[in-house]
Order: structure tokens, then C-alpha cells, then sequence
């Protein structure tokens, strides 16, 4: 008993250690943040929100953050419905080339996003969907659904088939099934991919800049890059502000999800295939 | 269940028609530029041609697309599959059956690097690493003198980066995997005098296999892409040294605009992608 | 039953998606259309931010100005926010459609060679040519970096910028070396830089940027302001071929050799390996007192202005620039590269014509003025010297006076591909893993491989 506390004790230690490991690289930001000539350094400062007043006190940065939230919040819910939709006939049914579908999918996003942006573009202008927050947001939907459909088809196969066979029984279709027996059971599994899509294409800079024209319609991963001037000239005070409030979203977000995450990630699914 | 099933196949149609529109084209566009003269601006922007495998030819030539490939693969070792994948699971491991309070403290503080956006992650690590930034004000308590890590350990920088950026990725999925052990099967093998270190690797892990092998995959094909943390920090350097395909790729496509030998570039990503992933379920005897 | 309902339901759902994304692209793009009876001209150029200059220069009442005397043409500013490389990323993608190409674009001359082969530019010839301003009040060398290869003109230079040496006068009286600082050879700035080395331990003698990761300007600021100093160039513009092995850049090699290696003069190899070794250089060593010369544009001393990012009392006093030297002196003494920015009218541009008559009243004397006085740069006519205020600001005078010695790069689409080789070779040499010699046949080598046999040549 005396060795299984000790163990216990040395786990909590390396536990500690672990934790500060994670936490010292945001010293830096939050200094900075409050630090109207911050440097590279890290440095005590005068403490002052000048930094978070010039960035708050600017229209464009909060429309931005506007943009974002639309941009990334709408892709993140039409890539849960998609993935949820998908998902269930991938989970349910034998087909054949699933597998072979669903990896090949999967691999195809290992392709760097700037090697694939200049034919979207190109498309987009055939198209004439250049400038269209609403056609951006498909695009990285689509982007982002093969990893959505492949962890959703994982959480759903360990959501037990009987319930709905019950609920089919009962009348249910199978619309009705998964609606009101296999998503609520899954909420968990749904806010871990709405989170995981959302802090994704919230930090994406290179497809609403290529894909959009206009500067008010430009979400903040690209208003980001106002703190560079030119000759590599960097604010770092409001950079650290900026990206203190910037990481905000995502923060929430996973607050707010908080209670649905610890179940969230299972994927032993993926393996019943 | 077969009579249900053709409205179900319905349900696949949004999804198929997103990722054939706004995904497969561009992908299958991307493969066949490889096989042009693309380029941005030149007169080879003017006329594009069919070059059959002539970038592949001076792709396998050229002396910085092999080091790239092997820098790849050493930040993919390194930050993938050691990094996020071990230190994921031993968060994980540790964090079993502790006090509620604590491991949620701890957990915020790793998911913190995990929602912050690449972009800022990037400049955290710039002045962490910078040379009067936090890590050498640390090292400076035990009496050792600034180390410029950016350009002395550019490598390890940039692994160390994203490491902290991902773990917490791989954490929660462990988490939830080890969260699914039932509980009276440690306990028994406990009782029969199994060490920790028994338990872990004949009952655990085993159990857990499924889930290992899908995050190493997810996780290694993500870690592939990674190109803002890299370029933001080091821009691909010193010299050569932390040049990794994604920003070898970006330099030819859009710094030097030979679009065409950019998106041959990157498609050896994709083998590579393809290839670890078949390696893991191959070692792993894990059908996916 | 359930199942059709599901069927009809599921097919309403994606062709209203389809629908929607084409009403909502509708009436987004590009520029052309003629609102209220006007003719639009869309200018697109970089933009730093909320605070940036240029846009604010456009917005306090140049544009009012310029729709009150031209009431049937209005003006739309559309700046990118972006770094420089994605910027120019960006505007290649926007030009290649009339829905997407602005009217007038800010090119680098860096690009616009490039860009005006791969017909992305209109020829300006004769509008310049019915324009007496062009003859009579443009510097006669900037022409060169506007010029295309087919020797069409492809944009109207609107900033521009040299290079030398910038030094603190403060550490060279100290060391005994005569302030101003006026260097008649390389030779006499490596000795210079030896001087401070001896007299003055701690501080760095000479700064010049070789690493990589600095990119273009490697090239730039490095190897062709010592390169244009010798009596060779890297491009012979006569049978279009690159000069890849030449006495003068085996001598360029050589220098750098020296100052890194042999007199060990130049900065640490932390500093100059660094992506950001010049505002190192600029905002802390120089400020600090730790760094005695620098090699870098005329904007750098910009950085110690009072609104500067390193502000420094009296900067006129304490700093000062130097041209740089030619190699042993021969004429005309001093060299510089210069950079800058140039207005250009798209090839599928909509409102050509308007366009032209904006971009005329945007270089005339007083706003052309006025922009690069906003900005700290130099100034493409000979004639704003003339305008209040222009030479008034510290050192612009000294800079502006190099601009009768400058030289542009031979920027056309081959360029990137020699300069990616010559950053690499540059900081390889510099940091002593190779002979100022092999840089030059790896140079030959390299660029031989890239370019082809056909596109090279030995002096």
C-alpha cells in the first residue's frame, strides 16, 4: 500500500512537471499582450490594455472576427450534418470499396492546402464564386469532411445497433432512427468534430485569402497579418493581443464542450470496421 | 435492415457531392498540373504544356527535394509518432483515476496549445525560443548560458512546436480509449501479481490497439501538412535545416512560381501519407 | 412512404445549396461594372494594416479630388493585407481573370518583368509617349526596372529606394576612422571594419545579410551590391543569358569570405543566419551601440525616426549613410541596386482608359510627391526635390543622390531560380562550409541544371 501511494505520488509529479512543460511557451503572450513595446524577449511589463483598446477600438478587427465565426461556425455545422448523414449508411451497411473509398479520401488530405488552392481557385473563377464567403465555406466544408466522416463513422459504430432496431419496430424510419435514438447518443462525439473543424479552419489563412477578394469580407486569420509591416517591422505588443483574443473562440468552444468531451474521442471503433 | 437501406444511401449524397465538387476535382487538377509547365507569372504562365514526368526527373535530381524528404520524415518521426503519439498516451495513462479537479486543470493547460491557431503558436514558440525568451531565462536559473535554438536546434525548435501544438489531440482520444477498459480486468490481473508495466503492455494497450493505430494516422497525415508553423518559425532554415516538403513545395510553387514542380512536390506527401498509414496497420495487425 | 419524403426532401436541400451559392456569388465579383452611370477603376496594391500608410494616403482626399475634376469616373481602393510574397501570389491569381483583375495594380519590380511576359500587363508605350512628363520628369535609370523583356514599358515607377552603407558615427570617430565615412574601395571598408574590430571589442564592425531565410535579399543586398561593383553583371542583356561563372563573382564570393571568415568581421552567425537578422541589426544592435556598419536600404534609418520601432535622439547626428563603393574604385565610384514599386494597368483590366487617366494624376508632381514622402521612400521624378519638404527628411538627400548609380535586377522569370541558388551559395560561403571558389562552379552547376545549357554563360 505504502509503494502504491508512492507511485501514485511520483504520477502526480510527473503529471505537475508535464503541465508546466505545456504552460510556460504562453508566458510569453500574456506579457506581451499587456505590453505596448513588447519584444521577442520576455520581459515584466507595464502593465496596460493599450494593446487590447487598439485592437478592440478598430471596426475592421471585429469584423473580422465576425467573418471568422460565420466562416468557421457554419463550416463546422454543415460538416457535422454532412458527416453525421454519411456516416450512418458507412456505419450501418456493408458496402463494398468502403474501405477503400473512405482511406483513399482520407490520404488525399495529407496533400498540402496550398498546392490545392490555385486549381479551387481556378474553379471558383469558372464557376464565378470568386468573393463568395458562402462558396468558401462549401470548400472548406469539403475539405474538412473526410476526417469528419471517418471519426464520425467511428464514434457511430460504438453506438450498439439494437436501440435502433427497437426504435424501427416501433415505426420509426430510418430518418427517424438516427434523429431521435443514434445523435443524441452521440453529442459527444458530434461537439468533438464541430470543435476539432472549427479551431481548424479558424486559423486558416491561406484559403479565404486566395479565395476572397474584397478586404471586408477577409475573417481574422488573414487581418492577422496587419501587425507585419513591411521590412519584417513587427507589432508585437498588439500581435500577442490580437492573438490572445483570437484564440478566444476555440477556447470557448471547448469550454462549452467541455462536458460532452471526455467521451468524445473514443475511435476503437474504427477498427470493427 | 436490406429494406431500409436505399433511403439510407441517400444520406451520403450531401457528402459525395461536396467532396466531388470542392475536393476531388481540385485534387484530381492538382495531379495533372504536376504533369505541366504551370508556372504563376513567366511566359511559361502563358502556354501551358504536358511535360510528362519531366518534374518528377528533375524533382529526383535535384539534391534539396532529397534532404527535404528526409527532414520530413524525421519531424514526422519525431513530432508524430514519438512526440504526439507517446507523450499523448502517457498524459492519458497518468491521468487515469486521478482527482477530477486536477486532471481537468491539467487538461486545459494542454488543450490550450491544441485550440490556439498554427499562426500563434508560431510566435509563442519564436519568442520561447527567442534569445532572451522564456526558455533561456529558464536554463538561465541553472546557470546555463542563452542558447540560440532557432538557429543551433532548428529542428528540435520546430518538433518541440509542434508537439506542443498536438498533443493534446492524441491525449483526448486515449483518454476516452482507456476511459473504456473495463475496470475489473486490470484489477484481476492485479490480483494475480502482474506488474504495472505487465498490465500495460498485455491488457492495455492491447486494448486500446484500434484506437492507437486511427490516431497515428490521423495524426501523421496532419503532421504532413504542416507548413504555417514551420515557415512562421524558421521559414524552412537555416540553410536547408528544417526544410520540409510542404515548405520546399511552397518555396518552388509560389516564391520561384514553377507552380508545375510545386504540385509534383507534393505529391510524394501523399505516397508518404499512404505508405505510413498502410505501416501502421501492417505492424499493428489492425484492419482499418 | 417515409423513405420517398426523406428522398424528395434530401434532393430540395442540395439544389437550394447549389442555388444559393450562385445568388450569392452574384453581383460579388471583380470591378468594371458601370455603377450610377460611372466608370469604376478598382487600384489594388499591399496594404500593412489598419495603420497603413498608403491606404491612408488614397483616403484623405486624393481620390475626392480626383472624381471632382473627373466626375464620370469613380475610384475604388481595394488593398491586400498580406506579406509580400503572398501578395504577389495573390495578384498573379487575380489578373488571370477580367471578374477578378483590378485596374491598376501595384507591381514590385522585382515581378513585373515576369509578370508582363506571361501577358498578365498592358504595354504602356503610347500613353507614356503622349504623356511630356514621362520624357522630361522621370529618373532616366528607373525606366530600366519597368521595362519588359520584349523592351515594352509595363508600369510607371512610384517609389524607389538605394542601398549603402548606414553607420554609427559615434563608433567610427572612436576608432580613429574619418567621419563622414566615405569608403573609395572594398578594400577600404573591410579595412575600416578591421579597425573596429581592434579598437573596439564587443561592437560587430559590419553587418551584411547571408542568410536564407532574410531570402531575396541576399541577393540583393549582398551579392549584387558587391557583384555591379566589379566589371561583371549577372545577366548579359544582349544574348539573354545568365553570367554564372565570372571573375567578378568569384570575387564577390571572395569578399564575403573575407569579412566572415578571414577577418572574422562580420556579425555572429546567430544574428546573420537569423530570418530577421536586419531588424536585429536595426531596432536593437545598431541602437545599443553594438554594431559599428550595416549594409541596407534607404528606408532602414527610418526604424530610429520618433515614430520609428527604435527611436534614437538626434539620429542625423549619431548616424549616417555611405554609398557603397565600387570595387577598386572605378567609375563611377559608388553602386547601388534599387527596388520600388510600379503602378500597372492590368491586360484584363475593364476601365483601361480611366485607369491611365487616374494613374497620370496619381505620378503627377505633387501626389507622387506626397506618397513617398508619407512613406519614407525615394522619389521616381527628378523634379521632387523641388517639393517642400521632400529633402528635408534625414538622409534622404544622401540616398536620393545614389539613385544616378543604380542598377535593377535582371528580374525577368528566370530570376527567382538564380537567386534561390545565390542565397543558399551566399550563406554557405559566409558561414565557412565552402570556397569562395566551388560557390562559383556549384553556382554554374546549379543554376546550368535548373535553367538549361542554352541559358548560361562563362565570362
Amino acid at each position: 500500500m505504502v509503494k502504491h501511494r508512492l507511485q501514485r505520488n511520483i504520477q502526480y509529479g510527473i503529471l505537475v512537471v508535464l503541465g508546466l512543460c505545456f504552460l510556460v511557451p504562453l508566458f510569453w503572450i500574456l506579457l506581451a499582450s499587456f505590453d505596448t513595446h513588447a519584444q521577442q524577449g520576455i520581459k515584466m511589463p507595464n502593465f496596460t490594455l493599450d494593446n487590447f483598446s487598439a485592437v478592440l477600438g478598430d471596426s475592421g478587427n471585429l469584423r473580422s472576427f465576425g467573418v471568422g465565426i460565420i466562416l468557421s461556425g457554419g463550416q463546422a455545422t454543415l460538416v457535422v450534418i454532412a458527416s453525421v448523414l454519411a456516416a450512418y449508411p458507412l456505419s450501418r451497411y456493408e458496402m463494398r470499396f468502403k474501405k477503400s473509398f473512405l482511406l483513399s479520401i482520407l490520404f488525399m488530405t495529407s496533400l498540402p492546402i496550398t498546392a490545392v488552392m490555385v486549381p479551387v481557385f481556378q474553379m471558383f473563377l469558372y464557376f464565378k464564386l470568386q468573393n463568395s464567403i458562402f462558396a468558401t465555406m462549401l470548400f472548406l466544408t469539403a475539405s474538412s469532411l473526410p476526417y469528419g466522416i471517418w471519426m464520425m463513422k467511428s464514434f457511430m459504430d460504438s453506438v450498439p445497433i439494437d436501440l435502433e432496431e427497437a426504435a424501427w419496430i416501433d415505426g420509426a424510419s430510418v430518418w427517424g432512427g438516427l434523429r431521435k435514438v443514434v445523435a443524441p447518443l452521440m453529442l459527444p462525439g458530434i461537439a468533438t468534430i464541430a470543435i476539432f473543424t472549427f479551431s481548424g479552419s479558424w486559423g486558416n489563412f491561406f484559403v479565404p485569402y486566395i479565395l476572397l477578394q474584397t478586404p471586408d469580407k477577409l475573417p481574422a486569420s488573414v487581418t492577422i497579418y496587419q501587425f507585419f509591416g513591411s521590412h519584417g517591422l513587427v507589432e508585437y505588443g498588439r500581435l500577442a493581443a490580437f492573438s490572445l483574443l483570437y484564440t478566444m473562440p476555440s477556447v470557448v468552444l471547448y469550454m462549452f464542450s467541455q462536458r460532452y468531451m471526455s467521451k468524445g474521442f473514443s475511435m476503437g471503433g474504427a477498427t470493427k470496421g | 435492415m436490406k429494406r431500409k437501406s436505399r433511403g439510407a444511401f441517400l444520406f451520403l449524397t450531401p457528402s459525395v457531392l461536396l467532396l466531388l465538387i470542392f475536393f476531388i476535382v481540385p485534387i484530381i487538377l492538382t495531379v495533372y498540373f504536376a504533369f505541366t509547365n504551370m508556372a504563376l507569372t513567366g511566359s511559361a504562365a502563358r502556354n501551358l504544356e504536358f511535360v510528362g514526368f519531366r518534374n518528377f526527373t528533375n524533382m529526383f535530381q535535384d539534391p534539396d527535394f532529397r534532404i527535404s524528404v528526409w527532414r520530413t520524415l524525421v519531424f514526422l518521426i519525431f513530432s508524430a509518432v514519438i512526440g504526439q503519439v507517446v507523450l499523448g498516451f502517457i498524459l492519458a495513462l497518468l491521468m487515469k483515476e486521478k482527482n477530477v479537479t486536477f486532471r481537468r486543470i491539467i487538461g486545459i493547460i494542454v488543450i490550450a496549445g491544441w485550440v490556439t491557431p498554427e499562426i500563434v503558436v508560431a510566435f509563442c514558440m519564436v519568442a520561447f525560443f527567442s534569445d532572451n525568451g522564456t526558455l533561456n531565462q529558464i536554463i538561465g536559473w541553472f546557470g546555463i548560458s542563452p542558447v540560440s535554438w532557432l538557429f543551433s536546434f532548428p529542428m528540435v525548435s520546430v518538433i518541440i512546436a509542434n508537439i506542443w501544438h498536438g498533443t493534446a489531440f492524441s491525449m483526448m482520444v486515449y483518454q476516452s480509449a482507456l476511459d473504456e477498459i473495463p475496470k475489473d480486468i486490470e484489477e484481476a490481473a492485479t490480483i494475480d501479481g502482474a506488474g504495472n508495466f505487465k498490465i500495460l503492455s498485455y491488457i492495455t494497450i492491447p486494448m486500446v490497439k484500434g484506437s492507437i493505430v486511427t490516431n497515428m494516422m490521423l495524426v501523421t497525415l496532419q503532421t504532413l501538412g504542416v507548413f504555417t508553423l514551420i515557415y512562421t518559425m524558421t521559414g524552412g532554415g537555416p540553410g536547408t535545416a528544417t526544410q520540409t516538403l510542404p515548405v520546399f513545395m511552397y518555396n518552388q510553387a509560389f516564391v520561384n512560381y514553377q507552380f508545375g514542380y510545386g504540385t509534383a512536390i507534393s505529391l510524394v506527401l501523399l505516397v508518404i501519407g499512404i505508405v505510413a498509414s498502410l505501416f501502421y496497420m501492417k505492424s499493428m495487425k489492425v484492419k482499418v | 412512404m417515409k423513405t420517398n419524403k426523406l428522398k424528395v426532401s434530401m434532393t430540395a436541400a442540395m439544389a437550394s445549396l447549389l442555388l444559393l451559392t450562385a445568388a450569392c456569388s452574384n453581383g460579388d465579383s471583380g470591378s468594371g461594372a458601370a455603377a450610377e452611370g460611372k466608370e469604376e477603376v478598382t487600384i489594388t496594391f499591399r496594404s500593412s494594416g489598419s495603420e497603413d500608410t498608403l491606404t491612408k494616403y488614397f483616403e484623405s482626399g486624393l481620390i475626392d479630388k480626383f472624381e471632382e475634376a473627373n466626375p464620370d469616373i469613380k475610384i475604388n481602393i481595394a488593398p491586400v493585407l498580406a506579406s509580400e510574397g503572398d501578395y504577389t501570389s495573390k495578384i498573379v491569381l487575380q489578373m488571370k481573370s477580367p471578374d477578378t483583375a483590378p485596374d491598376i495594380v501595384a507591381e514590385d519590380t522585382s515581378i513585373i518583368k515576369s509578370d508582363a511576359a506571361a501577358g498578365y500587363l498592358e504595354p504602356l508605350d503610347t500613353q507614356v509617349a503622349g504623356w511630356s512628363d514621362w520624357q522630361d520628369k522621370f529618373i532616366e535609370n528607373l525606366k530600366a526596372g519597368v521595362t519588359g523583356e520584349d523592351g515594352k514599358i509595363y508600369g510607371v515607377p512610384a517609389t524607389s529606394d538605394t542601398r549603402g552603407i548606414w553607420y554609427n558615427k559615434e563608433l567610427l570617430a572612436e576608432a580613429g576612422i574619418e567621419v563622414p565615412f566615405q569608403p573609395a574601395s572594398w578594400e577600404e571598408v573591410l579595412e575600416a571594419a578591421r579597425t573596429i574590430k581592434d579598437k573596439l571589442p564587443g561592437v560587430t564592425p559590419l553587418n551584411m545579410i547571408v542568410g536564407k531565410s532574410s531570402g531575396e535579399g541576399v541577393t540583393m543586398q549582398t551579392l549584387e551590391m558587391l557583384l555591379y561593383g566589379t566589371n561583371d553583371t549577372l545577366y548579359n542583356e544582349e544574348t539573354k543569358k545568365w553570367v554564372v561563372n565570372s571573375p567578378g563573382l568569384l570575387d564577390s564570393f571572395n569578399f564575403i569570405h573575407q569579412l566572415f571568415n578571414v577577418d572574422q568581421t562580420g556579425p555572429s552567425m546567430q544574428v546573420a543566419l537569423n530570418g530577421q537578422a536586419g531588424s536585429i541589426a536595426f531596432q536593437q544592435l545598431f541602437p545599443q551601440g553594438k554594431l559599428a556598419m550595416a549594409v541596407d536600404g534607404s528606408w532602414a534609418g527610418s526604424t530610429w525616426f520618433e515614430n520609428g520601432a527604435a527611436p534614437i535622439e538626434n539620429v542625423a547626428d549619431k548616424m549616417g549613410f555611405a554609398p557603397f563603393p565600387t570595387q577598386n574604385g572605378q567609375e563611377p565610384g559608388a553602386i547601388t541596386m534599387s527596388g520600388g514599386w510600379a503602378w500597372s494597368i492590368p491586360a484584363q483590366a475593364q476601365n483601361k482608359e480611366a485607369a491611365w487617366k487616374f494613374l497620370e494624376f496619381l505620378m503627377n508632381q505633387e501626389n507622387a510627391t506626397a506618397r513617398v514622402v508619407a512613406e519614407g521612400n525615394l522619389s521616381p521624378r527628378n523634379d521632387s526635390v523641388d517639393v517642400a519638404g521632400y529633402t528635408d527628411r534625414t538622409f534622404v538627400a544622401e540616398a536620393q543622390a545614389l539613385l544616378d548609380v543604380a542598377h535593377f535586377r535582371p528580374a525577368n522569370d528566370e530570376y527567382a531560380t538564380v537567386s534561390a541558388q545565390i542565397q543558399s551559395l551566399v550563406e554557405s560561403v559566409a558561414s565557412g562550409k565552402l570556397a569562395p571558389a566551388d560557390a562559383v562552379q556549384q553556382l554554374q552547376d546549379n543554376v546550368t541544371r535548373s535553367l538549361g545549357a542554352d541559358k548560361v554563360e562563362v565570362k
